[in-house]
């Protein structure tokens, strides 16, 4: 490690334990704490990555995990930050988006050919001529492709977890540490979060001070301070990704994603340093000057023996010194101001001998042919932007920028706040956060660290007091007279272009000037039509110089201009965050291993684990159904209705409440009596059905379907919440399990376990209800006939659900009585033309048309859909659902949806379709025009393959006409 | 909005509810005209500014109103029904020519 | 001496066949099983250790009934039934039972873990009588059927909430006796503050067909907290160890 400097440099790494890892297929080593850059820097391996569209060669830019220069590839992690990311034993690192070698890219000749990938390329080549995309786009796929997706990967756990807080920090530096100790009053919880390795932001790694001390001391001022407080908790290797509603924070770490409610925030994010913008300011060596500060204070590594800096502001006088500090020779100090104003950091610099040339600024970088700065060419400003003609070239292998910094605006921008520009300072500041959001330090536009400690101190009060855990008096923001570090104009064209506003997409200033030319002069438009701001880092160093640029060409402010939407993520987020552990919620019937145990092939409907049918001895699907269905006609057979809706409805007012929420009349109902409940909604909409078990006086059993039971409950307390009649409704859907027994044996059968209740068809008919025990247990039992025979179901209070179907298989060993499951029971009801509500209606269905005008009372004073109704009832039918037969059964058979055609005009659907065993040919449901709803009417239905298949409509239902079965 | 808060259980995530519709008070059923009744049922205000929805508590199925602020997003205020609905309603009986 | 099987019982809760697996020892309560605790050879963790830190616990056989109706508070006050002062709050009954207001107009009793109270059958009983006899408004819920029970102690219980839960439980923000209904891994659930002895619990109910799948998910997020399912003896122990 050549570049390494010695203790105290590197505060983030530990020099006792060395790490070996691979870039590139080559072995280096670095030190615990290290990241991939640093490492590899320290190794004088600055070459990085290659850029998205010209293949540049690229290097660390900022040090701090915000820009994509740094984005390698880790076997399982494509677009990893090389600046973020640790070195661990073994890594295997490769470089991204080359052909050939890193070192040397094929692609590199693409950045020759620039002027024929001109801005709005992709607009321009999706338009004209037609066609000429599908050519372009395999070349452009593969060489602007970033990382590599590992298609064998196999994912960790990730996962989620809330977390609440009085007061959520982001960001750790002074700003935020000092706001951290202030906002912790007595019971108030504090969150403080960063996105570093440790607290402390530039106290790490900027100089404050002439001596370079006073960083160092006053972070460990406010550690002690935070480590005293037990009611903050810290955060870090954590990014704030976002800011939400309400205060939402979701902060994402490795592999957990934090769903974090704040009551009050306050952003310290920081600011990013700003590029300067000169020919090939994009070649590695050239950095800002933060991030060789960071390499020196955070890594020990020092990025280069030479250097230039070129600077708008005093800080660049400070990294001047910090280099200096560090052994690396400043060859220069390139001050962009004509008469600058020095603190007292700067006239340290300038007594140090070092060489300051001020009015003047770097013109160009040169690489000599390497991937590296090699020297650095300065010019006299003339003019806003222009340069001499001539100027002078210094060697250099580390070019520092300090010309400026935006806020870190972002989360305050999606928390409604707002970016004005002021002319004045050249910078960007904050205004209208909402009041549960404060800012602190540097995204609040202050400077100097004493300034920034002090508002720091106000934006807690103001959260503690909001909070009413403090009530002090707050004093007016703290103002400061600190020059503003922002150059007005660090942007200087070159004939030869390649001066990058934004690295991530290789735009360079023609490249924005001429998307304003092409007509797109609205900021939006201008990075939509460039892609300016699109890129990996979202716009952090370009949004800036991409508004002045802007802002000049069409004749308006800055401010006028402003910058683009900041949605979140504010950074890149792992898809792992989003499709990691998710819930969904699975329902079992008690019974549910009894099925598996038979054979069972389950299927989910909703939440619901349903047995679709049974496998027996090896046989098909279909057979195995047919043979249900078989059993269920001719014998006894048993299915789990545990998954059937059911609400009591009990009170004075029952009868009444059912009578106005469901379409039939319930008032005269008798006790130990079941009724068809057919549900509409306002709009005269059939959208559930049921029976309604009268079981007292006051008191019925209503059952709904499976999918719509909660709507039903739903809907059923909302009317009541306004009708207030004297009624009390309750969803007791998992409450019971149920079964149905049915077929001619049925009787037989249930009368072995049920010995007090009289199963006679005459003292318990059909649609009959009754109390009893079923062995044991106790049973509501209702004799309905959904598949049209004999049958009962039986209700039972669920845990006794698996002992219900032992008993009842037991007692039907003798008849041979077999389970059946819901693709049997689905042709059951087929036969007997019952509907299914959803498959067999759809979101306009009325009751006329699908054959339910039947179970509609017109004399009743009022039912929800009622009076739509009886509005639809004065026009003519649009269209019937009626059932049809298919006797040829050679032809495919159609299925649910396909289409009822008359010629080439559509005029209906099918919404059933199955082969009926009892029937031994095809029947199904469609809807079809009113003129062809007769039976005997013949309809063409387009079927399996386009083939047009003839259907003979009949009457309902197609088994058993009399309904004779169900009543024996 | 992230939160809102349930007249009886307080403040929840925003995913503990369910959207039941602007209120309205429900229009005569039978004397109203049938152009005003489609307007009843079809049409919704959908107004910027405030307006007064329904929502349920899912885990509780407990019904309340809120009134909302749409340009914003804020709800202002959350309330039980019955401060709207205070007394029980019946339905006179329908007469057949008021149907036709 | 025979080894008790929960199918010997009519009534059989849902986690049945996984407490099986897991070695579990059931003991009887009235007609029903209970695990009493899991025989997991020599693993050297007693079960009321692994209660104190993070353990969940299957009571949904124990019993439990509910009551609903405008009438429901004022009925239970006649029958001597100590009520909260305020929806979504929880008080022991002198008997030992838990008294759960709902809402205005429900309750949910759950009799006490070592189910010494007989309070909870014979209200069941008393209600529907009442009710048929002089209109009380008061409806029986039935909630040993609607809802699955189980308990959730340790003191890393409202931190494993937090996985699975988006209302703050922990114990300085969630008071003793108190109620969230709530959604538990996307599963509406009935959440209690009711510590067993010293120690954070919670007892959670959630519709008893999605019982299995709300034991997975609370397993999976204790796993970190080393959490595992106990039987009711090791709740029992917190009890007797206050």
């Amino acid at each position: 490690m050549k570049n390494r400097l010695p203790s105290p440099y590197g505060t983030l790494i530990n020099r006792e334990k060395s790490i070996q890892f691979e870039f590139e297929s080559k072995t280096y080593n670095g030190f615990q704490g290290d990241t991939i850059a640093s490492a590899l820097i320290a190794n004088n391996q600055t070459l990085l990555s290659r850029s998205f569209k010209y293949h540049r060669p690229r290097g660390a830019l900022t040090m701090a995990g915000q820009d994509a220069n740094t984005m390698v590839q880790l076997p399982s992690n494509p677009n990893a930050l090389a600046d973020r990311e640790l070195i661990s034993e073994g890594l295997k690192v490769t470089g991204q988006n080359y052909s050939g070698s890193l070192e040397k890219d094929r692609g590199e000749w693409l950045g020759l050919f620039s002027r024929f990938l001109p801005v709005g390329f992709y607009y321009k080549a999706f338009f004209k001529p037609r066609g000429i995309w599908e050519k372009w786009a395999p070349l452009i796929r593969k060489k602007a492709g970033l990382g590599v997706i590992d298609q064998q990967l196999v994912p960790d756990y990730y996962d989620k977890q809330y977390k609440f807080f009085d007061v959520v920090i982001v960001g750790g530096g002074p700003a935020g540490m000092q706001a951290a100790i202030e906002s912790a009053v007595e019971n108030c919880e504090v969150l403080l979060v960063d996105e570093n390795p440790s607290l402390g932001g530039s106290l790490n790694y900027s100089r404050f001070d002439v001596e370079g001390t006073r960083g160092k001391k006053q972070l460990n001022e406010l550690l002690d301070a935070i480590n005293a407080k037990p009611n903050i908790s810290v955060m870090t290797n954590a990014v704030c990704n976002g800011w939400f509603a309400d205060n939402w924070l979701p902060i994402v770490t490795k592999r957990r994603l934090y769903k974090v409610r704040a009551k009050q925030t306050i952003m310290c994010t920081g600011s990013l340093e700003q590029p300067a913008i000169f020919h090939n300011n994009d070649l590695p060596g050239v950095m800002m000057s933060s991030a060789a500060q960071r390499l020196v204070h955070l890594y020990a590594v020092s990025p280069g023996s030479q250097a230039v800096i070129v600077t708008g502001n005093n800080d660049g006088y400070g990294t001047a010194l910090d280099l200096d500090d560090a052994g690396i020779k400043v060859n220069a100090i390139v001050d962009l101001r004509d008469e600058p104003i020095y603190d007292d950091i700067a006239k340290a610099a300038v007594a140090r001998g070092i060489r300051v040339e001020t009015g003047t600024t770097v013109y160009a970088a040169h690489s000599k042919g390497a991937n590296h700065v090699a020297a650095a060419e300065i010019r006299k400003i003339v003019s806003q932007g222009i340069c001499a003609v001539q100027g002078e070239v210094i060697t250099c292998d580390l070019l520092c920028m300090s010309v400026g910094y935006t806020p870190t605006y972002q989360l305050a921008c999606q928390a409604g706040g707002q970016l004005t520009y002021d002319d004045q300072s050249a910078m960007f500041s904050l205004q209208n956060c909402p009041q549960s959001l404060q800012l602190a330090g540097s995204v609040d536009s202050l400077w100097s660290l004493d300034a920034v400690l002090l508002e720091s101190k106000r934006a807690a009060m103001i959260a503690t007091n909001a909070l009413e855990l403090t009530n002090e008096k707050v004093t007016d923001r703290v103002t400061e007279n600190t020059l503003s570090p922002n150059h007005p104009w660090p942007i200087f064209a070159h004939p030869k272009g390649k001066e990058f506003i934004d690295f991530d997409e290789d735009l360079t200033i023609a490249d924005i000037i001429n998307a304003t030319g092409d007509g797109y002069e609205h900021i939006q438009l201008v990075k939509r039509y460039s892609t300016c701001g699109m890129g990996p880092s979202q716009g952090r160093h370009s949004a800036l110089a991409a508004a002045r640029l802007v802002a000049a060409a069409t004749n308006r402010t800055v401010a006028e201009t402003g910058v683009t939407t900041a949605r979140p993520p504010f950074s890149a987020e792992q898809l792992g965050h989003s499709a990691g552990r998710s819930f969904y919620p699975a329902r079992r019937s008690n019974m549910h291993y009894r099925h598996l145990e038979a054979g069972a092939e389950m299927l989910q409907a909703g939440a619901w684990y349903r047995p679709a049918f049974y496998h027996f001895n090896n046989n098909d699907r279909q057979t195995c159904i047919n043979k249900e269905v078989s059993n269920v006609r001719d014998n006894v057979g048993l299915v789990d209705v545990s998954t059937l809706g059911g609400i009591e409805v009990r009170g004075a007012d029952a009868s009444e409440f059912l009578n106005r929420f469901y379409t039939f009349g319930f008032l005269k109902q008798p006790v130990g009596k079941a009724r068809y409940a057919l549900l509409t909604n306002e709009a005269g909409v059939v959208i559930d059905d049921g029976v309604a078990c009268r079981f007292g006086n006051n008191h019925y059993y209503v059952t709904a379907t499976t999918g719509g039971v909660d709507r039903v409950y739903q809907n059923m307390l909302k009317w009541n919440a306004q009708w207030r009649l004297d009624v009390d409704i309750a969803n007791v859907t998992s409450a019971y399990c149920g079964v149905n027994i049915a077929g001619p044996n049925a009787r037989a059968v249930l009368q072995k376990v049920c010995s007090d209740v009289d199963l006679s068809a005459k003292a318990f008919p059909y649609m009959g209800v009754r109390l009893g025990n079923v062995g044991e247990i106790p049973a509501r039992l209702i004799r309905v006939g959904f598949v049209g025979e004999l049958g009962y179901e039986i209700h039972v209070p669920q845990q006794y659900g698996e002992a219900l179907w032992d008993a009842l298989m037991s007692a039907g060993n003798e008849h041979n009585i077999q389970p059946f499951g819901i693709e049997a029971q689905r042709i059951l009801r087929l036969e007997k033309g019952h509907i299914i509500i959803g498959q067999d209606t759809d979101a306009m269905s009325n009751p006329n048309e699908v054959q339910m005008g039947w179970a509609v009372s017109r004399t009743k004073p009022f039912f929800v859909g009622g009076r739509t109704i009886a509005e639809l009832e004065k026009k003519p039918s649009l269209r019937c659902l009626v059932g049809f037969v298919i006797d040829d059964s050679k032809v495919p058979m159609p299925q649910e949806s396909h289409l009822v055609v008359d010629d080439k005009q559509m005029t209906g659907r099918v919404t059933s379709c199955n082969f009926s065993p009892t029937l031994g040919k095809a029947i199904g449901l469609a809807y079809v025009p009113p003129q062809k709803s007769d039976a005997g009417s013949v309809i063409e239905i387009k079927s399996l393959g386009g083939v047009r298949v003839l259907a003979k409509v009949v009457n309902l239902p197609f088994f058993d006409p009399d309904n004779a079965r169900q009543e024996l | 909005m992230k939160l809102l808060t349930c007249p009886l259980n307080g403040s929840r995530n925003i995913a503990e509810f369910t959207y039941g519709g602007e209120y309205h008070a429900t229009p005569d059923h039978i004397s109203t005209s049938a152009r005003d009744w489609a307007e009843h049922v079809f049409f919704h205000d959908n107004a910027a500014g405030m307006v007064t929805e329904w929502w349920c508590h899912t885990a509780s199925s407990f019904w309340f109103l809120a009134e909302r602020n749409t340009i914003t997003d804020e709800v202002i205020r959350t309330f039980k029904a019955d401060e709207i609905y205070t007394e029980r309603i019946d339905f006179s009986a329908a007469k057949t020519e008021s149907r036709s | 001496m025979t080894t008790l099987d929960p199918t010997m019982g009519m009534r059989r809760s849902q986690l049945y066949r996984r407490h099986i697996n897991n070695n579990a020892v059931f003991k009887k309560t009235g007609s029903d099983f209970v695990v009493s605790h899991y025989d997991n050879g020599n693993n050297q963790r007693t079960e009321l250790d692994q209660a104190r830190s993070m353990a969940i616990c299957d009571l949904s056989t124990l019993s439990r009934t509910g009551f609903k109706g405008a009438g429901a508070p004022i009925w239970a006050e006649s029958q001597g039934v100590k009520l909260p002062d305020r929806a979504n709050r929880a008080i022991v009954q002198p008997d030992g039972c838990l008294v759960a207001k709902l809402s205005d107009q429900e309750l949910l009793i759950l009799s006490d873990i070592l189910a010494k109270s007989h309070q909870v059958t014979a209200l069941g009983e008393q209600s529907t009588s009442d009710h048929l006899e002089n209109d009380t408004q008061t409806y029986l819920l039935p909630r040993g059927d609607s809802h699955c029970w189980l308990a959730v102690t340790g003191n890393q219980a409202a931190e494993m909430f937090s996985k699975v839960c988006g209302v703050d439980l922990r114990s300085h923000k969630f008071a003793l006796g108190n109620i969230a209904q709530t959604s538990v891994a996307k599963t509406n659930a009935i959440v209690i503050r009711q510590d067993l002895g010293q120690t954070l619990s919670y007892f959670i109910l959630c519709d008893i067909s999605a019982t299995e799948f709300l034991w997975d998910c609370l397993l999976d997020a204790m796993q970190e907290y080393a959490g595992s399912p106990v039987g009711i003896r090791a709740l029992e122990q917190l009890v007797a160890s206050q």
